[in-house]
């Protein structure tokens, strides 16, 4: 084993990919979807997990931590220059869209409040990540929206024409 | 004593009531909402009765539609436990009109301890030492800057009828001040229904430490010692503890005192709760609020003092005597509290929701879970993100850490990201360990809320997930999966999932 099909999903991979190591599994109940059992760590602890499949995705959970893989995404099609495909600014949690605070053809600047989302009675305030001028706002006030949906378009301002880097993934 | 009582909530207090007032051979009536149809509070009520709609304001915040629903199923009283309307005076005084017990305090009492000024000045009165706040403003208000400069940043904006964290944010700098009033304010209209607030001196360094008041209506009056609640995030206590490590005998006596003379001249009845600041290098202590209902973090008192909080509101709103003097309290041992929340702790803990698709409480001795859910369930974006909470009693500090550690480390949930990583960081810190933390705790220490790069654990969990993909991997037999209408999910923003 040791190529890996799935990435971690959450949370999420801040350093290096761990390599896939050779690892002592205990497992005590098995059915359709569902591992229970017990895992010999690297550092000498034996520790019980459990292993949840709902459908493309793999829930982990071990020793009082909680993973979430999904099916690793093949090397992504290159795109042309000037094209920004990573310049969506996604909704960060589900809730409802309270205050949209931008709107098309605003420069905004890194930090600048963007949309104001309420979730679970708590308001959530997406800034935006960096300097750029507002091409689209996706959402209204009362909208209810969703993790990774869409909010605001934001166009970099750069003095240079070159693509920005790309991403891992979008 | 009732023969019939309605909860007015839902999730783990809903629960909770539900289970004593069954104990006490009253029977039970719930009320939901819509997506709180499945849940626990729900089936375990002798009745329930879906109220009809989503939203909070359709629902646990309808309390003409509640009231109602108790005259029609005979319900005597109405228990509000918090949060929804336990303190909404206008609420407690529709219950009386309609000839309904309203479990809780007088609507006079609700209303003056809702008003944060006017509480603030039964403490002073009542000889407790007050943190300087100024009058109630709304964004926008000419004197804004007037009072900033009165009383000194950093600051913090409090909604009026607040309570939870809600509405609250602090201001280090001037020019941030409009905008943390509009905020607070508008997050007090969405939470309370009513977006006043007002500024209060913001104390570094100071500690969280409350007094559990109990008084029934010829004017009993005892307190049930403290709670340490200093380990909050978002102004919201995540873990809590009693005995509280900062106090000595002579400090929790004062506390006390003050908190029985505060609860006396506010004309109290029932449960309530005093919070104080503690300045831990002064040990000077400061009124902050009082709440008037059953606190979250009450388990941690019920399971040091033996005695059922819930029952006691109860008897005391059917009209029976406090039975308990001031020496009958007394403390065994040591409890902690750990709030379990829907939230990403790497993520800023942002709130996550989806179906639970593992929620496996430990069983283990003197380990106690007050639940809402159960699994299964979906958690819904609609109401608050708190799931459960997890009490440790221990004979000591040290037995009780070391419960709670090994609880929350057996504790497997999927599905939902909680802030379980987060608990068990946070408690094996060192600074918790030795019991000098303050509000500032999270704030002081990023290392508890960053998700560590690579650990046994995590490469742990990337093989078992890999073997179980192998496994079980017969990606062509599940793809029906992904069509089924019925399995929306909530959309987690993932890659599509690429077949060979």
């Amino acid at each position: 084993m040791t190529t890996r099909r799935l990435q971690q999903l959450h949370p999420p991979i801040t350093g290096a990919v761990d390599p896939l190591t050779q690892t002592e599994l205990e497992v005590d109940i098995s059915r359709s979807g569902h591992w229970e059992g017990r895992v010999l760590l690297d550092d000498g602890r034996t520790v019980p997990f459990l292993a949840i499949r709902d459908r493309q995705q793999v829930h982990v959970w071990i020793g009082g931590e909680y993973y979430l893989f999904g099916l690793a995404v093949p090397a992504r099609r290159t795109r042309g220059p000037g094209q920004w495909a990573s310049d969506d600014i996604v909704c960060p949690v589900p809730g409802v869209v309270i205050s949209v605070r931008v709107a098309e053809n605003d420069v905004v600047e890194a930090g600048q409040d963007l949309v104001i989302i309420e979730s679970m009675k708590t308001e959530q305030i997406v800034r935006s990540p960096r300097h750029g001028t507002v091409q689209r706002v996706s959402v209204q006030e009362g909208d209810r929206v969703d993790r990774g949906m869409r909010l605001v378009v934001l166009h970099p301002l750069t003095e240079e024409s070159g693509p920005s880097a790309p991403r891992d993934a979008d | 004593m009732f023969s019939k009582v309605l909860v007015a909530n839902r999730g783990e207090i809903a629960v909770r009531v539900l289970q004593t007032l069954q104990a006490m051979g009253i029977n039970t009536v719930a009320i939901n909402a819509d997506p709180d149809a499945d849940a626990p509070h729900v089936s375990l009520a002798d009745e329930a009765h879906a109220l009809g709609g989503s939203s909070a304001d359709e629902t646990y915040l309808d309390g003409q539609k509640i009231i109602e629903l108790a005259l029609r199923c005979g319900a005597e009283a109405v228990h509000p436990g918090y949060g929804f309307l336990a303190e909404n005076p206008g609420f407690s005084r529709a219950c009386a009109e309609a000839g309904l017990v309203f479990i809780g305090p007088s609507p006079k009492t609700i209303e003056l301890l809702g008003d944060k000024i006017r509480s603030k000045e039964t403490a002073f009165r009542a000889g407790v030492t007050v943190v300087p706040s100024s009058p109630l403003i709304v964004p926008g208000d000419s004197q804004a800057e007037a009072l900033l400069s009165e009383i000194g940043l950093p600051l913090l904006v409090k909604a009026a009828a607040g309570g939870g964290g809600r509405g609250m944010r602090i201001v280090e700098r001037p020019e941030d001040l409009e905008q943390a009033l509009e905020s607070a304010s508008r997050e007090a209209v969405s939470s309370f229904g009513d977006g006043r607030v007002f500024l209060e001196r913001y104390i570094p360094a100071a500690r969280h430490v409350e007094f559990q008041v109990l008084a029934d209506s010829t004017g009993n009056t005892v307190h049930l010692l403290e709670r340490e609640c200093s380990v909050q995030r978002r102004y919201q206590k995540v873990i809590e503890e009693t005995p509280s490590p900062a106090l000595d005998s002579d400090l929790r006596e004062a506390m006390g005192a003050s908190a029985v003379a505060m609860a006396k001249s506010a004309g109290y009845t029932n449960a309530g709760t005093v919070e104080f600041l503690v300045d831990a290098q002064t040990r000077e202590f400061y009124f902050l609020e009082m709440n008037a209902r059953i606190q979250v973090e009450h388990p941690i008192t019920e399971e040091t003092l033996k005695l059922d909080m819930v029952e006691w509101q109860v008897r005391i709103a059917a009209g029976e005597p406090l039975t308990l003097s001031q020496d009958d309290i007394r403390s065994t041992g040591h409890a902690i509290e750990c709030r379990i929340y829907a939230e990403d702790p790497f993520s800023n803990f942002a709130p996550d929701t989806g179906r639970l698709l593992a929620w496996r409480p430990p069983s283990r001795m003197g380990i106690r879970l007050d639940s809402g859910v159960a699994e299964g369930l979906e958690i819904s974006a609609y109401f608050d993100s708190m799931l459960a909470k997890l009490v440790a009693w221990g004979p000591d500090r040290r037995s009780a850490i070391g419960r709670m550690s090994r609880a929350l480390e057996s504790f497997p949930v999927a599905g939902v990201t909680t802030n379980i990583p987060f608990l068990i960081r946070s408690i094996a810190h060192p600074n918790f360990i030795s019991g000098d933390y303050d509000t500032g705790f999270i704030a002081k220490h990023p290392e508890l809320t960053v998700a560590p790069a690579s650990t046994p654990l995590s490469a742990a969990a990337a093989a078992i997930a890999e073997r179980f993909w192998e496994s079980n991997g017969n990606t062509t037999a599940r793809r029906s999966d992904d069509a089924s209408p019925d399995r929306p999910g909530p959309w987690r923003g993932l890659p599509k999932a690429i077949f060979p």
